[in-house]
């Protein structure tokens, strides 16, 4: 099984990457726009907050840097499939090739190590609690926070503009809702948590990587996946909280499958056991759904 | 107040698919009026009703709604300004959407959206009013998404939404015809107190003769993109189903080979 250090690690990246789960929620499944640009926007995040802290910039100021950056990032994704018409999913593509290039020369090298920074985490490690356990305990926090303004949002009249141009485009319009506008608002604030989740992902592993990006958006679907399949769908405040107990179940149940020594798996593995997780979480509802009709 | 004056739509223009939809439309409705619309299929009905809503616009000519001039504005730029219901009942509201959420949305048709929670208690109360007098039961239901509605529920909830807030214009887009023939006298009944409780200057296409002549002041038939009759006061009150056809033919000196237009 696993040992405390190795689960309390699952649970803090479960829970750095609930903002990547709530970000793929926003772009998914209220906007209906399946955008890739998150395997380049967490990245993004990393890299612009990495670099900033090693310059001296405070932590906070950095996380809030690359929320921006991410922002941008899904700003031109929506620039591309709103004004060019370009399909959503290519739209998305084409921003996260460019967003490798782009990182590369934020950081100017493939990877930028925090070892002795101070990061956002730094004030909160001398106050006689264990690292293994403020770690996921800083994040949880702000997902915490994260899930509340999302779901107050999201049950705004604002939010509710943004959840009608997903269902019904056309008849958003005729409410009056501009939905061009809602797919760049959408945009950018999924990419921008994302990329907060990148943030916060440098400063509790000490690094950024420019590779670090590579599958993003299938752990974020896997993760909301796994939540819709526990809650079903009942409102938006369980469907939040599903994307982010789906990420750590998700995180829980890599761990488990990597360090049992029975299985023989190793750490290259990971994204074929991502893959299969992802495919049984698709396939487990409509099983179900097969045997109940 | 709608006034419609010298209207080109031509769609495909310079393809040789090109198809001029109207050909110079000419029309005012006053305030408060209720204008019934029926042609064949490809009259330039839904066109007309297009240019009205946005999601046409005129090639030539100007649309005023009220004191605006709306030719260059878009669907939902001018959407403050119209009110509509469409013709599916899954196309005038969101499937996904609870009841509530969907008058919600309706509710500040046009005006701002704000970070305000969506369904404060006073809402709450006046959705629940609204919904109630329909008497459908449907106020026990507000938390029940749109879907598990049938398509006459649905489209009594999109008449409530349509005058939840203000607007100059109520379009209604053939928005019985999906509906079966009991379901479809509801919600006739149902606009007809709507518009004139609320005296709505309201454009109502249909595919019934007989509903275009029951209702309203005045009916107007299309044809080939242009308006081929107009009738309103006594003249409309005399008026059989049987009258219109044969109008139909000696105005146009064809034979009428369209069995949708003969329904009702």
């Amino acid at each position: 099984m696993l040992s405390q250090i190795a689960f309390w690690g699952a649970v803090e990246l479960g829970l750095v990457f609930a903002f990547v789960a709530i970000g793929v929620f926003l772009a998914f499944r209220v906007l209906d726009f399946p955008d890739l640009t998150v395997d380049g926007s967490f990245p993004l995040g990393a890299a612009v907050a990495a670099v900033l802290i090693t310059i001296g910039i405070n932590p906070w100021i950095a996380a809030a840097a690359a929320m921006l950056a991410g922002g941008a990032a899904g700003t031109v994704t929506a620039f591309l499939n709103v004004r060019f018409r370009i399909l959503n999913l290519l739209a998305s593509i084409l921003t996260m090739i460019a967003l490798f290039s782009v990182n590369l020369r934020v950081m100017g090298k493939p990877n930028v190590a925090l070892i002795n920074a101070d990061t956002m985490l730094s004030p909160f490690f001398g106050l006689g609690l264990r690292e293994v356990y403020v770690r996921p305990l800083f994040v949880g926090v702000l997902v915490v926070i994260a899930v509340i303004a999302v779901w107050r949002f999201l049950e705004s009249d604002a939010g509710l503009a943004m959840r009608a141009t997903g269902a019904n485009p056309r008849m958003s319009r005729a409410q009056g809702i501009d939905t061009s506008w809602q797919v760049y608002l959408g945009l950018a604030l999924s990419n921008a948590l994302v990329a907060l989740g990148g943030a916060l992902f440098a400063q509790t592993n000490g690094f950024a990587d420019v590779t670090a990006g590579v599958g993003t958006i299938v752990v974020g679907l896997a993760a909301v996946i796994i939540g819709e399949t526990l809650f079903g769908a009942r409102g938006i405040l369980l469907a939040l909280i599903g994307c982010v107990v789906g990420s750590i179940l998700y995180r829980i149940a890599i761990q488990v499958a990597l360090s049992t020594d029975a299985l023989g798996l190793k750490a290259s593995d990971l994204n074929l056991v991502t893959a299969v997780l992802v495919a049984v979480a698709l396939v487990l509802p409509r099983l179900r759904r097969g045997a109940s009709s | 107040m709608i006034d419609l004056n010298n209207i080109h739509v031509t769609f495909g223009k310079g393809t040789p698919l090109q198809k001029e939809a109207l050909k110079g439309v000419n029309l005012t409705i006053e305030e408060g009026s209720f204008v019934t619309v029926i042609g064949s299929n490809g009259a330039g009905k839904s066109t007309l009703l297009g240019v009205l809503a946005g999601d046409v616009l005129a090639g030539e000519g100007r649309v005023m709604i009220g004191n605006t001039d709306v030719t260059r504005k878009s669907t939902s730029a001018r959407a403050g300004l119209v009110a509509r219901v469409f013709q599916d009942p899954l196309t005038g509201s969101c499937g996904s959407l609870s009841i509530e959420e969907n008058l919600a949305l309706a509710a500040r048709r046009g005006e701002r959206r704000g970070l305000r929670s969506a369904l404060g208690p006073r809402r709450r109360e006046l959705f629940r009013d609204r919904i109630s007098e329909l008497n459908l039961g449907l106020e026990n239901r507000m938390k029940d998404r749109m879907d598990l509605l049938s398509g006459g529920q649905r489209q009594a909830v999109s008449l409530v939404m349509s005058t939840l807030s203000g607007s100059e214009v109520l379009l209604l887009d053939e928005h019985t015809a999906a509906l079966d023939p009991g379901m479809a006298e509801f919600i006739m009944k149902l606009t007809q107190r709507v518009v004139s409780e609320r005296k709505l200057t309201t454009l109502m296409v249909t595919h019934s003769m007989r509903q275009a002549l029951d209702f309203g002041h005045r009916t107007i038939m299309l044809h080939g993109g242009e308006i081929i009759l107009d009738v309103s006061g006594d003249s409309r009150k005399d008026l059989q189903v049987e009258d219109l056809i044969a109008m139909f033919r000696k105005m146009r000196g064809e034979t009428l080979d369209d069995d949708a237009l003969l329904i009702g």
